[in-house]
């Protein structure tokens, strides 16, 4: 009998058969790789495993003993760790504290002590090798890869018996990513069960010894990590053949300058970026994170006040707001990086959520034409073929893909012509990424101006047109057609560091 | 067909590890501003108080004395009490209006029971402090497992205590017997009861605030679904936190009848909105998460002494409302100022 097993695993929530009769085996001393696409039963069976949810039928056994979690904090005393996509971290506690929250060692008066939590996590961060991060800083004021670290090493701190990495490295540079890969094999080598869980193939098969793969509810395959091919992978995740992720390169692109940025200056952040944004274009915009590209994208949806010229359409405008950006000329509409807290409102409707920023198209002397309204949301659910039950589902309990599909139908409904996609692609699987990214072709078609910045390599080289490096607030290098290649992109990416 | 950026090519590069811009953004430390902005909360109504004791002492004698400790803080003591209770239930993103219903009620019951005599005078205070935990046990209950509103769920029992308040005592007086007034009275080393009891709420607070609960509070406060993800009991905590609201306000009513020797049907409702000022004066975020009893005392002794000043200034008394709320909006002003700093710090 395998360390970890789940027999027969079946969940419903509502109408939806979210797990049907799920196996899965994993054994100590292995990083087990759980892949699937959006909507596969993934989460859902890594709440089982946490004690978020209780499957209907069904058992998971954990070395011999079932493991029937209640909440997470049962799970935790089962010693099963996760670190969840939505991260678990209480923003106003420091670094410290969050690593041991809820495991702190008490004084004699049942206190903690933040000396000895601060002197742990020094300890902790010195045993993992931990990028250099201030263990008394808050957790609000880290970015959102500094916050996946602390959750990373939270979950080990607690010296769990099962170790989920449930999408951790979606936004983690390269470095980091390399870091965890390398600190999930230590501990599976330690006798931890790692189960990891990742869109990205290519990580994947890097680090983990098995491969399961989920598929509408059923598991239906298990593989050797290296033995596999991406092809294979993909195929059994799509139950058919992909195609092909990313569509050809189209010329596109006009002359006409849709977007023309001038010596934009933020603080030490943007340091005079010029772009220049054609109609029809999927400009790239690359680098290593945290070097300008978030304040670019901000400051040109009026989130941030930046110096410098803007011009939409050849004519000057001021974007001093998300409002002045979205009516502004042509418009400019801008996906954020955290679509959770600043795209979408969870708990609301898909139709409300596609059409709150709309509701003028769709009033009649003040009062909303419902009729409309409805026409309006179905055409974009369909647009974007959204998986959903109904446009009344809350967002929130749709799929990450999904999530994402709507705020794009969102951003369409707006008429904005310049799409401004910041990490578009961070947390969507396979398939509809290269559903996302054939929209995006489509769109350029139509004559909209993008521009795209992905931490993704991958992405940058096969849909941009164009590629803008940034590196230290300016723009160190503008590779276009053949040019783009990982190469050069990660050279001019290191430029600017080296001049600095 | 390759999807994703490997992640050995990176590495065949060989990136500069620490010439790495990427290494300037990474691992932010503990720097100045941030400093400024974790103090700030604290530091503004201690520094509003300083300023208004200064202003005082100009025009009066012996303001820095022993004696007008004691007056100051048995002035006070009964709006700490139940803004200490406001600032763990606000800390934890709620509210409790229901605190004046239970003030009341604590002293109606004071002034009506306590006189009986001998024993039972403790008894019946020891009784009274349960109800007041467990009328907030009830508020909690009804907000944790019910899901309702806490502005609305304290309003509704705020009126019910009120109520209850009446029928035990539906006019002003009642007594309180000396037995029980006189240990207000005590000193020791010049320092008198009132202020014996404020230091041994400071000393509650540095203890509490680092006991798992305290924590768990705040936690709550600053993100209910972290909390729950790492374990917190969030329907024990959000019970206990209001439970602790009750209890403190019953107490507030104990050594209000202290100060006035008579019980109110409807003394309580003074404290309701007053409780929150000094809790929003002392720096505590209304969102919850951030902020603590620290700057709740500077806050309450901040609405005393204003009182005092006016007076001293030999104006009209209704200057002191106009006071306090233009104090309360400079204070909420001063924390966003800091807030708003830390996070341009934190971007740049």
């Amino acid at each position: 009998m395998a360390d970890l097993e789940a027999r027969a695993v079946t969940k419903r929530f509502g109408g939806v058969l979210a797990l049907d009769g799920v196996d899965f085996e994993a054994d100590a001393g292995e990083v087990h790789a759980l892949i699937g696409e959006n909507g596969a039963g993934k989460s859902t069976f890594i709440k089982i495993l946490t004690g978020a949810v209780r499957p209907d039928e069904g058992e998971v056994v954990l070395f011999g003993e079932p493991l029937a979690a209640r909440s997470p904090r049962d799970a935790a005393s089962h010693g099963v760790a996760a670190v969840f996509q939505e991260l678990s971290l209480v923003p106003d506690l420091t670094v410290a504290e969050n690593v041991w929250f809820r495991r702190e060692r008490l004084t004699p008066l049942g206190t903690i002590s933040r000396r000895r939590v601060r002197r742990d996590t020094r300890a902790l961060f010195g045993r993992l090798d931990f990028p250099p991060l201030d263990p008394d800083i808050e957790v609000r004021s880290l970015s959102v890869a500094e916050r996946q670290l602390v959750e990373v090493a939270k979950a080990v701190a607690g010296d769990p018996r099962v170790l989920i990495l449930d999408e951790a490295t979606s936004a983690l540079s390269p470095k980091e990513v390399s870091w965890l890969l390398d600190l999930a094999r230590r501990l599976a080598a330690g006798g931890m069960i790692v189960v990891y869980i990742s869109h990205r193939l290519a990580e994947v098969r890097e680090v983990a010894s098995r491969i399961t793969v989920f598929r509408n509810g059923h598991s239906v395959g298990v593989t050797e990590g290296a033995a596999a091919s991406e092809d294979e992978i993909v195929s059994m995740m799509l139950g058919r053949r992909l195609e092909r992720l990313y569509p050809d390169k189209e010329a596109t692109a006009t002359e006409a300058v849709a977007l023309r940025v001038r010596d934009l200056r933020f603080g030490h952040r943007l340091r005079g970026i010029d772009l220049d944004l054609r109609e029809g274009e999927i400009l790239g915009v690359g680098g290593l994170q945290g070097q300008g590209q978030l304040e670019l994208f901000l400051s040109l949806f009026g989130v941030l006040r930046a110096r410098g010229t803007i011009e939409l359409d050849g004519r000057p405008v001021k974007i001093s707001s998300p409002r002045a950006a979205l009516a502004a000329g042509i418009g400019l509409a801008l996906v954020p990086e955290d679509r959770q807290n600043q795209g979408l409102l969870l708990p609301k409707s898909v139709r409300e959520n596609v059409t709150l920023a709309v509701t003028k198209r769709f009033s009649r002397r003040g009062l909303l034409d419902l009729e409309r309204e409805r026409a309006l949301v179905g055409d974009a659910i369909r647009q974007l073929s959204i998986v959903l039950s109904s446009p009344e589902q809350p967002v929130g309990s749709l799929s990450g893909g999904n999530q994402q599909k709507v705020v794009i139908s969102k951003l369409l409904l707006t008429r904005a012509k310049v799409l401004l996609l910041y990490d578009l692609t961070r947390g969507v699987d396979v398939g509809t990424k290269g559903e996302i990214f054939q929209l995006m072709r489509n769109l350029a078609r139509e004559g909209y101006a993008i521009l795209f910045f992905s931490t993704d390599l991958q992405e940058l080289i096969h849909v941009a047109d164009r590629v803008a490096v940034i590196s230290d607030g300016s723009v160190t290098g503008l590779l276009e057609g053949e040019a783009i290649t990982e190469d050069r992109i990660l050279r001019a990416s290191v430029a600017g560091g080296t001049a600095a | 067909m390759s999807m994703q950026a490997g992640t050995e090519s990176v590495s065949e590069l060989d990136l500069p590890p620490v010439a790495a811009p990427g290494s300037a953004g990474r691992g932010p430390r503990l720097t100045g501003g941030r400093l400024v902005a974790r103090a700030a909360p604290l530091a503004v109504p201690w520094l509003m108080l300083a300023a208004l004791i200064a202003a005082y002492s100009s025009l009066q004698e012996g303001v820095l004395s022993r004696e007008q400790l004691n007056l100051w803080t048995a002035a006070t003591l009964t709006l700490l009490l139940v803004a200490a209770g406001q600032t763990i239930v606000i800390l934890l993103g709620g509210i409790d209006l229901s605190v004046g219903g239970i003030v009341s009620l604590s002293t109606a019951l004071a002034a009506t029971q306590l006189g009986t005599g001998g024993s039972r005078l403790i008894g019946w205070a020891a009784l009274i402090a349960l109800l007041g935990f467990a009328a907030g046990a009830v508020n909690g209950f009804l907000v944790a497992r019910l899901r309702l509103q806490p502005f609305i769920v304290t309003l509704a029992t705020w009126s019910i205590w009120s109520g209850v308040a009446l029928w035990v005592l539906p006019t002003e007086g009642g007594t309180v017997p000396e037995s029980y007034l006189s240990w207000v009275n005590r000193e020791a080393l010049g320092i008198g009861a009132p202020v014996a009891v404020l230091l041994a709420l400071v000393a509650f607070w540095i203890w509490f605030k680092r006991t798992p609960l305290g924590t768990g509070i705040r936690a709550i406060g600053s993100s209910e679904n972290s909390a729950y993800l790492s374990g917190v009991p969030t329907s024990l905590t959000v019970t206990a936190a209001y439970a602790l609201s009750g209890l403190f306000a019953a107490l507030a009513g104990l050594f209000l009848v202290t100060q006035t020797a008579s019980g109110s049907p409807t003394v309580g409702n003074d404290f309701i909105l007053n409780s929150v000022a000094a809790v929003v004066i002392g720096g505590t975020s209304l969102f919850g998460g951030r902020g603590g009893l620290g700057g709740t005392i500077a806050g309450a002794f901040v609405l005393t002494v204003i009182g005092d000043l006016i007076f001293a200034l030999d104006i009209s008394s209704f200057w002191t409302p106009i006071t306090t709320g233009v104090l309360l909006i400079l204070a909420v002003l001063a924390n966003s100022l800091t807030e708003l700093y830390a996070r341009r710090r934190a971007r740049r």
